[in-house]
């Protein structure tokens, strides 16, 4: 039985008849097991990750700790990803984004779960003065460098500015989708006004929030290392982590024949379009980063790019590139591709997979550098970083199935709903 | 043998169609699909403004343009690649910065050769979509036969027009005239071919 109540009827399905409720709701209770199962499965996974260095000689706490940091980030890159679209959608007034505004909301309502992530994370880091995050044990007086940067690289400092990034995502995720669903149940015009009326003021807090997060929570894992190009290149993930995330929702729901006429090819082309253009955003970032660091050849910046060119890491290189841009660019260039949900669901699993691959790149060789290789546990151990980033994915996929699942896949009362509905790429 | 049929008019002038006037962007929509349904192909729809959709009405395929963009911006990369990769190692081999001869064989490495790449791939998409959207829609011309129609002239302003061409095989001076008639077009004129 589909969820029909008198909350969930659209007022737009008086004029449209692809807004009838059963079109737009899951059944009751469907995804419950799914998700259930996942959160369970993630917990497991994660469980099992951070016993590793009690059971398997020479493996160290960072580890699963920085493959967990992996997920964590990952997970956060995809809510913020979708506070990015929301904010966006509502200060351009993008009215074709009415219908597919709900599962950006449905993303971005879920931001506790990678902030407790990624706060279990730094909880560890400062209990233990530093696992990854070297420069938490280290004595400023003792290293020219960080003595320069302690003004900015100190625990107290470190730990209020990630209680207020906290504090900033969880008033605008709340902020956006209270709105959006105060205007689902009132059906009262003023609460889409409200929306435009905080993106501005919310993109702002949200530009300097996602950039130094990205400097304190990835890039001082390095003390020396810097780049002002960082705050771009994980926001260049975030927007595409979400976009991947969202596509794949609408396909899943549209092949179980929910959604029709409602979210329709046309939609998928704009959202295809859209990954198309944050994939060579991404590869753009990411290559000019490399490519002006390899160039002006400073030591303090190069030193970063050298630990993640060999043990190994340097296979990361062709695989990014291949997998992450120039395959993509040359499947998502075709517009047949960009219309078709079934494909796009396969195809947005694997960029999530390059994605998880690019931030592991990042993060992961933090751990065991400057080792003896010997001392190194190698492939035999790569299981842990396996559970670990599956762990953080799982849950928050066990969650995001069962949030999609709980209420209407459409807001129901937005005002642009029929221009959306009615949407059309006329090229 | 196929003979090229030859219409002229009552003074024994080659034509080039016959045009008919709508006044709604509606009127013309609904003539248009009519036209394409009777599967004429050399024909056209001349408004004051672009209308959503006309192009479906009328059975127009996708343009090639894409295409022909695309292997450009190939075209442009591989020249740039050819540019420096001849230029650094043949031309005239220099080491720069103390950096190695990359695997690739560019002077420091294949890195230095992307932004080059990249700005030529560019370029020559660029030039390929303006010169060849120009050559895809015949232009540019001079002149062209219904520009020498009073009432055409009001297309730019308030009228709607179709022309059917009589270059198209299903054309016929008066089956052609009668089917636009009862589309619901307006001043039917045949427009001298000059």
């Amino acid at each position: 039985m589909s969820q029909v109540t008198a909350e969930n009827r659209s007022p737009w399905a008086e004029k449209f008849a692809s807004m009838r409720p059963e079109n737009i709701t899951l059944p009751a209770g469907s995804g419950s097991g799914v998700g259930n199962g996942l959160i369970g499965v993630g917990a497991v996974c994660t469980g099992l990750a951070f016993a590793s260095p009690l059971i398997m000689p020479g493996v160290s706490l960072g580890h699963p700790l920085a493959s967990f940091h992996v997920g964590a980030m990952s997970v956060l890159a995809c809510c913020m990803g979708a506070i990015f679209f929301l904010l966006i959608f509502s200060l351009v007034n993008a009215g074709w984004t009415a219908t597919i505004r709900r599962q950006f909301e449905n993303i971005a309502s879920l931001i506790w779960i990678p902030i407790v992530m990624v706060g279990v994370v730094l909880a560890v880091e400062v209990i233990n003065k530093g696992v990854m995050f070297r420069w938490m044990g280290e004595n400023p007086a003792e290293n020219y460098l960080l003595g320069k940067k302690s003004p900015y690289l100190n625990i107290p400092r470190f730990v209020v500015f990630a209680v207020v990034y906290a504090a900033v995502w969880l008033a605008l995720s709340r902020l956006l989708v209270g709105y959006s669903q105060r205007l689902d149940e009132t059906g009262d015009k003023a609460y889409a006004a409200k929306i435009r009326t905080l993106a501005p003021v919310g993109m702002i807090c949200f530009a300097f929030t996602l950039a130094f997060a990205s400097f304190d929570w990835l890039m001082s894992q390095d003390i020396i290392f810097f780049s002002t190009m960082w705050p771009v290149y994980f926001l260049a993930g975030c927007a595409f982590t979400s976009l991947t995330t969202v596509v794949m929702i609408f396909a899943a729901l549209r092949l179980r024949g929910k959604l029709q006429g409602v979210v329709t090819e046309e939609h998928f082309h704009d959202l295809g379009k859209l990954l198309f253009g944050f994939t060579c955003f991404w590869a753009y970032i990411a290559f000019f980063q490399y490519f002006l660091i390899w160039y002006a050849n400073i030591p303090e910046e190069t030193a970063w790019f050298l630990a993640r060119s060999r043990d190994g890491w340097e296979h990361f290189f062709p695989i990014l590139a291949f997998g992450h841009f120039v395959i993509p660019f040359l499947i998502l260039i075709f517009r047949p591709i960009k219309r078709n949900p079934r494909f796009l669901l396969a195809f947005c699993g694997l960029l999530i997979l390059m994605q998880l691959l690019d931030v592991f790149w990042v993060v992961r060789p933090v751990v065991y550098a400057g080792q003896p290789a010997d001392k190194v546990p190698g492939i035999t151990a790569s299981w842990i970083d396996v559970v670990a980033i599956a762990g953080a994915v799982a849950i928050f996929a066990g969650f995001l199935i069962k949030k999609v699942a709980s209420g209407p896949l459409v807001p129901l009362n937005d005002p642009r709903m029929g221009e959306s509905l009615k949407h059309k790429n006329y090229v | 043998m196929t003979t090229v049929k030859q219409f002229v008019n009552e003074k024994g002038e080659p034509i080039y169609g016959i045009m008919a006037e709508f006044a709604t962007p509606a009127a013309i929509y609904h003539a248009a699909e009519k036209l394409r349904d009777q599967g004429f192909t050399h024909w056209d729809v001349y408004a004051p403004f672009p209308i959503h959709g006309i192009d479906e009405a009328m059975g127009i395929r996708r343009t090639r343009l894409p295409l022909i963009v695309g292997s450009a911006a190939c075209v442009g990369v591989v020249a740039g690649y050819l540019l420096q990769w001849y230029g650094s190692n043949i031309g005239y081999k220099l080491v720069t910065q103390g950096k190695p001869y990359g695997e690739f064989g560019g002077a420091g490495g294949w890195e230095s050769f992307v932004p080059i790449m990249f700005e030529l791939g560019v370029l020559f998409a660029a030039f390929a979509t303006l010169i060849g959207m120009l050559a895809l829609n015949g232009l540019p011309r001079h002149h062209h036969p219904l520009l020498s129609k009073e009432r055409f002239l009001r297309v730019s302003d308030d009228r709607f027009v179709i022309c059917v061409e009589a270059a198209d095989p299903k054309f016929d001076h008066k089956a052609t005239r009668t089917l636009l008639e009862s589309l619901g077009g307006t001043h039917i004129d045949l427009v001298e071919d000059q």
